[in-house]
């Protein structure tokens, strides 16, 4: 799993901006919408796994959310929009700075991230504090994650988590 | 109320003008009930879920956990036994091991004063017992067999750890009866268990609501659209709801593919009824046990829930947080001999529970509905539970609250309340 050995920190500018470009545009997707749009920023094969940090420490893959495939991403995507029962809601991702390797195998970028949940009567909540630890490759001049891991330090959810993260 | 006893509850008797079709909508908000709930219910004669006995499996390990409001330990002795002692000093209350779980070697140490106990909770010490120079110190007459850690009896029912602070509890099979043993050990079969992962959520609503939830057939073929859309759950499948003869646990199950023609889906709105699955692979499950069940809840009384829909089998832990709140900690497990398909059936199917899970996240949606709803109510109002008739008993069909008018009738046995008039 570590392939931080093998691995060279990226210094190029242009890349590093397409990944951060990458991340944000991946957040907006949830955050702002259409949720549609949030399968088409993995490649067909991938593996999208939201996995409390208790649970990644111990050694166990169960995640809250674990997809294998674009499919199975649109699936999410469409039943969250037209098959689950659920009180409205505003997330919001805030990112940090990433940590971006070239790993030989694509890019591996790693980054904290906070994210806020908003009811409809307007109250805030912290949903959870997390890392992305992520893969991402180039596909036909795009770049897109091959693996993207969410693993959150709050194991104790204060809520449900209703959109993807 | 037939008037030829006074309820041994008699001041807080809000049930005595109802029969079993009624829930005062005080027991999900008042909180002079909940603290009655806690000391009779969850610190009296009942059997409370502590763990799997697969979490503890060397000397030392333990793994924390409540019971009610109260934090225990669960412990695997020198000996191999296991041991559930309340996390509290003897001392001066402090919480004893703050971990969620790992391994205390071969005594208990409190991190204050570093007294200390037997895996058992038997204080053995303490630092500067006998003062400086003869100066301070404890008294030379203090018992210390009188100062140990609060200890709880245990029972393991095929990996599965209940403990009672109650001693006098009836053993766990008769706590169950024969037909809860029947389903409990169609799942936990003797089979070494592992687990396969957690997970916990706060999810607001008073715990009670969340047992209801899981007896409730009548609302899966209706809130969860996602079991109807690709159906997973038709309230037409074979089924049965199962209560014990004290009413307060229940088995649910059902059978997939054993309906017949087109459903019948008694009038369920469906927002999108040409939604289908692009990758099938989430909802292909494999026969595991004898039989064609493919859905089974089975909830004990008063707190913990074993789920077994397709591959994932879950215990779902209720754990009280208040009268409108509660933890509901989820303990996905598998067999020590899942090949790997199983292993990724069980990861994948996870899907549909937990937190964020295709089912189980309308659930606690649902839930906090409830409770936000209840807040505005006034004695006297109440829940009213008729689908099915009046009865707690079992049944052959889904559309029914038999199974909580059940639940209730065990409360308000617990409680001191007096027993319902059908």
């Amino acid at each position: 799993m570590d392939q931080t050995e093998m691995s060279q920190p990226v210094t190029d500018g242009v890349i590093l901006r397409r990944i951060e470009r990458l991340q944000l545009n991946y957040i907006s997707s949830i955050d702002e919408g259409p949720l549609d749009d949030w399968p088409k920023f993995f490649t067909d094969k991938c593996l999208y796994t939201v996995i409390s940090r208790d649970n990644f420490d111990r050694g166990m893959e169960l995640g809250a959310m674990r997809f294998e495939s674009v499919g199975m991403l649109v699936d999410r995507a469409t039943a969250t929009q037209h098959a689950a029962v659920f009180a409205p809601r505003v997330i919001r991702h805030v990112l940090g700075p990433a940590l971006v390797d070239d790993t030989g195998d694509g890019y591996r970028s790693r980054c904290n991230v906070v994210i806020y949940q908003t009811s409809p009567d307007g109250d805030t909540i912290l949903l959870m504090a997390a890392t992305y630890d992520d893969l991402i490759v180039e596909q036909s001049g795009v770049l897109k994650f091959k693996k993207k891991l969410v693993i959150y330090d709050t194991h104790r959810i204060p809520d449900s988590i209703v959109y993807p993260l | 109320m037939d008037g030829t006893k006074a309820p041994e509850n008699s001041e807080t008797d809000i049930w005595s003008e109802i029969g079993t079709t009624r829930v005062p909508f005080q027991v999900y908000q008042d909180a002079k009930i909940y603290a009655q709930e806690l000391e009779k219910i969850f610190y009296g004669v009942s059997w409370n879920y502590v763990g799997l006995e697969c979490e503890v499996p060397n000397a030392g390990d333990f793994r924390r956990n409540f019971i009610g409001e109260r934090e225990v330990l669960m412990i695997r002795k020198d000996d191999g036994a296991l041991s559930v002692v309340e996390n509290r000093c003897a001392h001066r209350g402090a919480q004893l091991c703050q971990a969620l779980s790992g391994n205390i070697g071969n005594a208990i140490v409190c991190p204050y004063h570093q007294w200390t106990y037997t895996l058992d909770g038997e204080l053995t010490g303490m630092p500067f017992k006998k003062g400086i120079n003869g100066k301070g110190g404890l008294n030379p007459g203090f018992d210390m067999r009188a100062h140990g850690l609060v200890n709880l009896k245990v029972e393991n029912l095929n990996g599965v750890v209940f403990a009672s602070f109650d001693h006098n509890v009836s053993g766990m099979r008769e706590y169950l009866g024969p037909d809860m043993v029947k389903y409990f050990t169609r799942i936990f079969d003797g089979r070494g268990l592992r687990v396969v992962g957690y997970e916990r959520q706060v999810i607001d609503c008073n715990w009670k609501l969340q047992m209801e939830n899981l007896k409730d057939p009548y609302h899966a073929g209706i809130l969860h659209l996602f079991l109807i859309s690709f159906g997973l759950f038709r309230l037409d499948q074979e089924s049965k709801c199962l209560v014990d003869d004290s009413k307060g646990h229940s088995v649910l199950m059902t059978a997939k593919g054993t309906e017949e023609g087109k459903e019948d889906t008694g009038g369920v709105r469906i927002a999108a009824p040409d939604f289908a699955l692009t990758d099938h692979d989430l909802i292909q499950p494999r026969l595991e046990f004898p039989d064609n069940v493919t859905l089974s809840i089975q909830t004990l009384f008063p707190s913990i829930i074993i789920q077994a829909q397709c591959n994932t089998l879950a215990t779902r832990h209720v754990i009280p947080k208040g009268p409108g709140s509660h933890e509901l900690v989820w303990t996905f497990f598998g067999f020590e001999d899942d090949d790997d398909e199983m292993k990724n059936l069980r990861l994948r199917q996870a899907n549909l529970m937990g937190s964020a899970g295709y089912v189980t996240l309308d659930d606690a949606e649902a839930l906090e509905f409830s409770q936000v709803g209840l807040r505005g109510s006034h004695v006297g109002d109440a829940a009213v539970l008729e689908i099915g008739g009046t009865d707690c008993e079992s049944n052959d069909h889904l559309v029914t609250e038999s199974l909580i008018r059940g639940f209730y009738m065990r409360y308000r046995d617990a409680m001191g309340y007096g027993k319902a008039g059908v």
